[in-house]
Parts: C-alpha cells; structure tokens; sequence
C-alpha cells in the first residue's frame, strides 16, 4: 500500500506521512526500526489500532498513543511483534552463551562453583527450560560447574504455566524430536511435559524489573536474558529496570536484550560487547574514577 | 543434572555486595544521606538509590551531585531526582543543561525529559536562553509534552530565533508532535531562513506531516 492512502473499518485516513510520523516516533520510543517496503504491514496493523481504539482519526489515535492511556504503546508493540514464545527463540544468543559469554564467565571461577544464570521475564518457561536444554546439549563443561537458573515474571499466573512445564507442539518447532524425546514426556493431547528433574532444577519467582527493593533480592548473576520487556517501559521507567539489572549482575557479568533493544540507548551503565553470534551488554569490572 | 536450585530469597544466598545494605526497604533518610558521602563507590552507589522519590532528599541528592566524579553514581542521582520529579528536583538537574560533560547533558535531558509536567514552567525562560546550545537542548525537552504546550512553546521560539541549528531542533520535535496551529509559525521561520536551504525542507516535512492535526 506504499504511496497510497490505507483506509479503516471506519474510514480513517491514514497517510504516507501519517505512517512516517509513527515510525519515527516508535523507533525513538522502543528502537523497532520499520522501513518504507513493510509499509502495508505497518498501515494494517495501524488500522487496526485505530479502530480498536475507536479514534476519530490518525491525530486523534496519535494523542492517545503520546499519552500513552490506557497502555497504547503495549497494545501497539504487541500489533507489531511476535508475542508467541516458543523454545530456543533468538538461538543466536544462546549460541553466544556458550560460544563466548560462559568462556568469559568461567574465567573466575574454579570447577564445582556455581554459574548463575537469571530469565527474567521468563513468561510461562520456555526460555529458562530453553537455557537448561541449550546448555546439556551445547556445553562440554556443563557438569564441572553448579548451574543455577532462575525465572522470574511479575505475573504469577504466567510463573504456574512454567512450573507444570507442559508445552504443545507450536513451542517446541524449533527443537528436534531427538531434543524432545530427552527432555519431554508426551502428555494428553499432543503435549509434552518437560522432564521432571530438570523442572524441579529451575526456580521460578515473582519479580518486577522496576521495584528496587523487590529486585534487592537479586544479586551476583553472571548472565541475565531480558528480552523484549524494555521496549514497553516509558523512559523513566527504562532507567530504573536498567539500574536495578546492573545491581543484579556481578562484576562483568552479561545481559541479553531482545533484537530491537539496545542498552546503549537506555542507559551508559553498561558496556557493549560484539561477539560473533550477537551483540550483548556487560557490567564493567570496576569503576572509572573521575570524569 | 548439572543444575542447582536454591532460595534466591534466602540472606547469603547469592552476592550482595558492600552497600546493599543500604537497599531502599531501609527508611533511614540521615543514614542514605551520609552514605552520599562515603568513600566507597557501592556505597554512594546504593545511597543514591535508595533515595530515589524521596523529597526530603532532594537538596543532598543535589549536593552530592555537585561533587561526585563517578559517572554511574552521577547517573544513579540524576534517576533519583527524576523520581521524585517535583520543581526542587527539576532545579537541580537544570543546570547540567549547561554543563561541558556530553554524558552530563544527555542525563539531565533524559530525566528531565521524563518530567514533562514539572519542567512546563521552566521552559519559557530556558528557550530564551542566551545560550543557543540551552535553547537547542530545551526543544528537546518538548518532545514529551502534550502537542497544545510544545506546540504554543517552540512556536513562540520560532518567531524569533536566530539561530538556524535552534531552529531546526524546534522543526524537528514540531514534526513529531505539533499541531497545525503550528504551520504559519513554520512558514514564517522558512521565509526567514530561506538562504539556509535545509529549513525550508525541514519545515516542508514538518507541515506535510502535521497540517492534518486536530488543533
């Protein structure tokens, strides 16, 4: 639908500029960058939001969105992204973690001490069961070390889900039968639960990113995946998650962002690591005086 | 299973670190207002922290952030005023606007950025400024603000502005978030700048995308 004129349920008019206008404000707000050849999916999914709305017009749906009432900005990003979750989602990065980060990790560590390792928000499980599996099957030194892998979620319906460990087929896609067959044991309807040893491995706990004294309670991870929950928070919010993560990482301990997310554009706590399978943050190992 | 499972809760647990406890559960304003002032990074680290929303901390957030010299401190004490978010705390971030650090000024722009409400007041007298770089900085400053107030303030900055790069700033958070009660003031500073040839095509942008807008 590039250089033509999309048109609602209800007839709003959305233009070309219209359209510009909203990426630029969602590149600056979330870091989501969309470019003139995704026009029709972006005037889609904007109709809709339109609609859904029921705003007047594209100024009218624009105002809500600034203002961000009734949490806009959410339902907008979650028109534009995948929410479905699913095992090994953005496999490069657990590829980084043990081609490189647990490498680094290790560095200050005797065999038998323990690797810690937190999913937050870990939703309904897939990532930190995902972790586990990536780790038995990809890391040769997965049983000289005491792994400790931790999921959190501020929604504790979502953290229940994760606990019973039971997945149909559409999350377990990226993963081979073999894979499956080692760590799941089928249950009714074409579900598999995860084996229970490994459920019973993985703590899940309730966490808000945003709460300091809740996220006190977290403290000397060597690795934190926290993939796209950032893009939702407004900018203030975004600053306090990013020193609340800082203080949960140890001393040069990583933290893995979604695709779309960039430390550097929230926050100078942390320095950028480029590694061949993905780019992901680090707390520095100490502090520079002065300015 | 190679995995361990313990009470990520449970003290001792995991590795706190010199300053956590100074963690923000802790109400004592005299003990996290001398802690800005310890010698030990995680400690001031911590205290700033832990001060984040609190008012009556204001005034040592803001004294500790004349003197300290590590930048995730200064960091920390710029997010603990922009918590608190109240006139005292937009004072004392203001004058970073000014300062010669970059980092400095991208901390105070982002936290006061964060306060659209509060700073209101103080953007008349700041896009008036003498200095062009505080009037370029305060445009930004717009960008959150409901489109009536950014509107009325970077209008007000255009008729009048020299200063073609102030200028552009203004354009630009116009293109975003003005009205079309913004476009005659657009058009006056194209006619006014018609010499500097990216103005009038940034304003050509700036009214094709907002000439629709509900005023």
């Amino acid at each position: 639908m590039a250089g033509s004129e999309a048109h609602g349920p209800r007839a709003v008019r959305v233009t070309p500029e219209d359209v510009r206008r909203l990426c630029e404000f969602l590149y600056r707000r979330t870091g989501m960058l969309f470019d003139d050849n995704k026009r029709y999916y972006i005037d889609r999914r904007l109709v809709e939001r339109i609609g859904a709305t029921k705003s007047e017009s594209f100024q009218a749906y624009f105002a809500v969105l600034r203002s961000d009432a009734d949490h806009e900005i959410e339902q907008l990003i979650n028109a534009f992204t995948v929410n479905e979750t699913y095992f090994n989602r953005e496999e490069h990065q657990l590829r980084c973690m043990t081609s490189d980060l647990l490498g680094n990790v290790i560095r200050g560590k005797r065999p038998g001490e323990s690797i810690r390792i937190w999913s937050i928000p870990c939703s309904t499980g897939e990532e930190p069961y995902s972790i586990a599996i990536w780790l038995m099957e990809n890391w040769r030194l997965v049983d000289s070390y005491n792994i400790e892998i931790v999921g959190s979620d501020i929604d504790t319906r979502a953290l229940k889900v994760a606990a019973e460990g039971i997945y149909g087929e559409r999350a377990l896609m990226r993963l081979s039968r073999d894979v499956i067959g080692r760590y799941f044991q089928p249950v009714a309807d074409g579900e598999h639960q995860i084996d229970p040893g490994l459920r019973e491995s993985i703590q899940f706990t309730r966490a808000n990113l945003i709460d300091p004294s809740e996220m006190a309670r977290y403290r000397g991870f060597d690795i934190v995946f926290c993939r796209n929950v950032l893009i939702y928070f407004d900018d203030s919010s975004r600053r306090i998650a990013a020193e609340n993560l800082y203080d949960c990482l140890g001393a040069g301990g990583y933290i893995c962002l979604g695709h779309s997310e960039t430390m550097s554009r929230i926050s100078p706590l942390f320095r950028v690591c480029r590694f061949s399978d993905a780019i992901v943050y680090q707390r520095p190992e100490a502090d520079h005086d002065g300015r | 299973m190679p995995f361990v499972k313990r009470d990520v809760t449970a003290p001792g647990s995991t590795g706190r670190r010199a300053g956590d406890d100074l963690a923000p559960h802790d109400d004592g304003l005299a003990s996290h207002i001398a802690a800005l002032g310890s010698p030990d990074i995680e400690v001031r680290w911590s205290a700033a922290r832990a001060l984040g929303g609190r008012a009556d901390a204001v005034p040592a957030l803001a004294a500790a952030l004349g003197v300290e010299q590590v930048a995730r401190v200064r960091e920390a004490i710029m997010t603990a005023l922009m918590r608190v978010g109240d006139e005292a705390s937009v004072m004392a971030l203001l004058p970073y606007l000014r300062s010669q650090d970059a980092a400095d000024r991208g901390a105070s722009i982002e936290a006061l950025q964060a306060l659209p409400g509060a700073i209101l007041p103080f953007m008349a007298p700041l896009l008036a400024d003498g200095d062009s770089d505080v009037r370029l900085l305060a445009t930004e400053l717009a960008r959150n603000m409901p489109a009536e107030n950014a509107t009325q303030l970077l209008c007000r900055l255009l008729e009048h502005e020299q200063h073609p790069n102030v200028c552009a700033a203004a354009i630009d958070v116009l293109a975003e978030v003005g009205t079309r009660d913004a476009v005659p003031a657009l058009q006056a500073c194209a006619e006014r700048f018609a010499g500097t040839p990216f103005l009038p095509f940034a304003v050509s942008i700036a009214i094709a995308r907002i000439s629709d807008t509900d005023r």
